[in-house]
């Protein structure tokens, strides 16, 4: 019975790819114009790179494709992430069966005293990456998952401290309703989502880009936030 | 006039503040949703007599199309987001109190994201935003399907997650092979220079594309995870994923196949996919006994028609999917939504279990006869407009191989026919269990009776008067067929 229907299944797969070869319908005029097409991609990569400065005053060409150009994917992005993080709460809080609880092994003290001297450090290290995400390599998603990893060292090295999901919460909604904020000046000022209203300032300085660094650090703190509810979800230490 | 992107706008910014209000105040986040959808519907309401003149082409971040992400409000685009906005609203003010019990403040928020995605997929312009979206869809409904929390509903849940996960990533491979065939992601733009590709890079893409859709589309044989995903979820979120969330599947398949490329020569074997998906779903459906996997075979089946009249490739077979489509959201949101407060009454989703509902629950079962009967195909029911339109349309293709689809089809409804009235017998003329708990007479409370009785009341008054939604129909399937025109407005200004 398998046999047969993967027999059947397969059939059908060869008809479709025939027929569809059969109609021929497909790029009717032959490759003749593929010139243009090499011309089109370089059009879009040299358009950003030669005015992406000029329009948007980030010195980071990447950090404009992000937020500005390709900015609405972005919103989008930010918004499976969170939810994800939600989703997963979700399946966890409302799961019937918990698992047993296993105590856990306090860390030695090198691993704990380590972890409170790293952890402000870590956190500083994720913040300039998102607040200079418009200058340097880097951005929203790298910092907030740089910040993420400092609770992850909370979880490990420090299992007294329960990691409370209430400030996650607060944050994650604050810096989304920021973006989206933001984004919907910038429809009230000028028209269109997620325009890039503010001044430009002088270029490859930390006050330029306009919105984009303003974006770039919502962006951080709401990927550092939601990974780090990911995070204490995981651990079983939110209620 | 209101731009088309606060339909996607305003519902995320209030469903990232939902758990802020949830924490302020525990019982704020259940009106969350219906405020959302209210605006929504609103807004493409007002919006569509514009969209029927010209299409509405937003840009974001105020550069002209090709060099950033647009939205595209055209018929299509806003005719789909007023049907979600309003199965939204309804299922949203039914939610209130039906989700008791579980992470309700989460609920209401994927509850809300579900929708956006859905509003995102039809509106958009973009190949990679389509993909965006379509994941927020996919994502919010994976978790959504596990919300009960127990062994079905979690392995249902993890099932729909590998195959959706799988589908989605044949998308993605999709969107790179065409990105890199053409350096641009706007459909507009793609579609403008799709012959000056090899036939074999286009058909490969194209391959990817469809089947990666089509698992969300629930086309034959990529529909493994319907069936349990959407029996195990919540009843109102059944009626989103059955109502709306298949639906952007199949459009992003059509708007891909026809806008995209202009790939007709496919469609024989869309044709027969879609026949074979129908007669798959009816025969499941009719060997059923838990009322909601009946249910959810019976959209497979319906996701069959619905495929065969866009396969027609003609004005009227279009018209005629996009009316099913419309019938069937109508239709199968009213049944999941009746059916849902009857288990919950009864304890069971056993068929039998709602024997002798008809005197028990009267209103919510004569509501649920509305539904099944237009999902027949009886008049006056707007089942019977659309599946009328299906005949008419394959009918004037005056080609024998539809002819002989059609008649194929045909006999699917008979199956149809035959478990629906089976239930509806079972409603009003078997008597009720024996050991039927006391609960069972008491009508649901106002939040549900009033979503479901409006949805009854629509099936019969577009019924009535299909006229209400023809116009729109017809410009709709034009603007899915009409390329030229299609990539004239995005790129012409």
């Amino acid at each position: 019975m398998r046999r047969l229907i993967s027999l059947s299944l397969l059939l059908i797969v060869a008809l479709g790819i025939s027929l569809c070869f059969s109609g021929a319908y497909f790029g009717a005029e032959g490759a003749n114009r593929a010139g243009k097409l090499a011309q089109d991609r370089v059009n879009f990569g040299q358009r950003y790179n030669s005015r992406g400065l000029e329009e948007n005053g980030a010195g980071n060409i990447v950090a404009s494709v992000v937020v500005n150009y390709r900015g609405f994917d972005t919103l989008g992005e930010v918004t499976v992430l969170f939810i994800a993080a939600v989703g997963l709460a979700v399946v966890l809080s409302t799961r019937r069966e918990k698992p047993a609880r296993v105590r856990a092994e306090p860390a030695s003290l090198v691993v704990f005293t380590g972890c409170r001297f790293l952890f402000p450090l870590i956190l500083l290290l994720g913040s300039y990456i998102f607040i200079h995400g418009h200058l340097t390599p880097g951005g929203g998603f790298q910092g907030g998952a740089v910040v993420a990893s400092g609770f992850l060292l909370v979880y490990l090295g420090c299992r007294g401290k329960g990691l409370r999901s209430a400030g996650f919460t607060v944050t994650e909604s604050l810096s989304g309703l920021a973006f989206v904020v933001l984004a919907l000046v910038g429809l009230a000022v000028g028209g269109s989502l997620l325009l890039n209203f503010l001044p430009k300032g002088s270029a490859l300085t930390l006050f330029s880009g306009g919105v984009i660094p303003i974006i770039y650090v919502a962006i951080g703190l709401k990927v550092g936030s939601e990974l780090g509810s990911i995070i204490a979800n995981l651990s079983g230490e939110a209620p | 006039m209101v731009s088309p992107i606060l339909l996607i706008a305003v519902p995320l910014g209030l469903a990232f503040i939902t758990p802020l209000l949830g924490l302020a105040r525990k019982g704020a986040p259940r009106y969350v949703p219906a405020v959302a959808m209210l605006f929504n519907l609103l807004v493409s309401v007002s919006l569509l007599p514009d969209a029927l003149r010209a299409p509405i082409v937003v840009r974001t971040a105020g550069w002209a199309p090709p060099f950033s992400i647009h939205l595209v409000a055209g018929p299509l685009g806003l005719l789909l987001s007023s049907l979600i906005a309003l199965i939204g609203l309804l299922v949203a003010v039914y939610g209130m109190d039906y989700i008791r019990e579980g992470a309700t403040t989460r609920y209401h928020v994927l509850s809300i994201l579900i929708l956006v995605g859905a509003t995102g997929v039809v509106l958009t312009g973009d190949v990679f935003n389509l993909f965006v979206f379509f994941e927020i869809l996919c994502i919010s409904s994976y978790a959504l399907v596990a919300y009960w929390g127990d062994s079905a509903s979690v392995e249902a849940g993890a099932k729909y997650l590998i195959q959706g996960a799988i589908g989605s990533s044949f998308v993605l491979i999709g969107i790179g092979l065409l990105y890199g065939a053409f350096g641009a992601l706007s459909m507009a733009d793609i579609a403008a220079n799709v012959s000056s590709v090899s036939s074999f890079r286009l058909f490969v893409s194209l391959a990817f594309l469809i089947t990666g859709f089509g698992v969300e589309a629930a086309v034959f044989p990529l529909n493994a995870w319907l069936p349990d995903a959407h029996s195990s979820a919540p009843s109102s979120i059944s009626a989103i994923l059955s109502g709306i969330a298949i639906k952007a599947g199949i459009y992003a398949v059509a708007r891909v196949v026809y806008t995209i490329y202009g790939a007709q020569s496919i469609l024989p074997f869309v044709a027969l996919l879609s026949v074979a998906t129908l007669l798959i779903g009816e025969m499941c459906a009719f060997s059923q006994n838990d009322i909601k996997r009946l249910l959810a075979y019976s959209s497979i089946g319906q996701m069959g028609l619905i495929v065969f009249g866009l396969a027609m490739a003609s004005a009227t077979g279009v018209s005629a999917a996009l009316f099913v489509v419309i019938s069937h959201a109508l239709a199968k949101a009213l049944l999941f939504l009746a059916s849902g407060y009857m288990i919950l009454r009864t304890g069971s989703r056993e068929v039998s279990s709602l024997n002798g509902m008809g005197t028990r629950m009267p209103l919510t079962s004569l509501c649920f006869t509305v539904g099944a009967f237009s999902l027949v195909g009886l008049p006056p029911f707007v089942g019977f407009a659309s599946k009328f339109m299906i005949v008419r349309a394959a009918l004037e293709t005056a080609d024998t191989f539809f002819v002989v689809l059609l008649a194929i089809a045909l006999i699917g409804t008979v199956i149809e026919g035959a478990y629906f009235l089976r239930i509806v017998q079972g409603l009003y003329f078997k008597p009720a269990p024996q050991q039927a708990r006391e609960e069972t007479r008491k009508e649901p409370p106002l939040s549900a009776l009033v979503p479901v009785g409006v949805l009854a009341a629509l099936i019969v008054a577009v019924g009535l008067y299909p006229g209400l939604v023809e116009r729109a129909l017809g410009a709709a399937a034009n603007d899915l067929l009409d390329r030229d025109s299609y990539v004239q407005n995005v790129m012409g200004d």
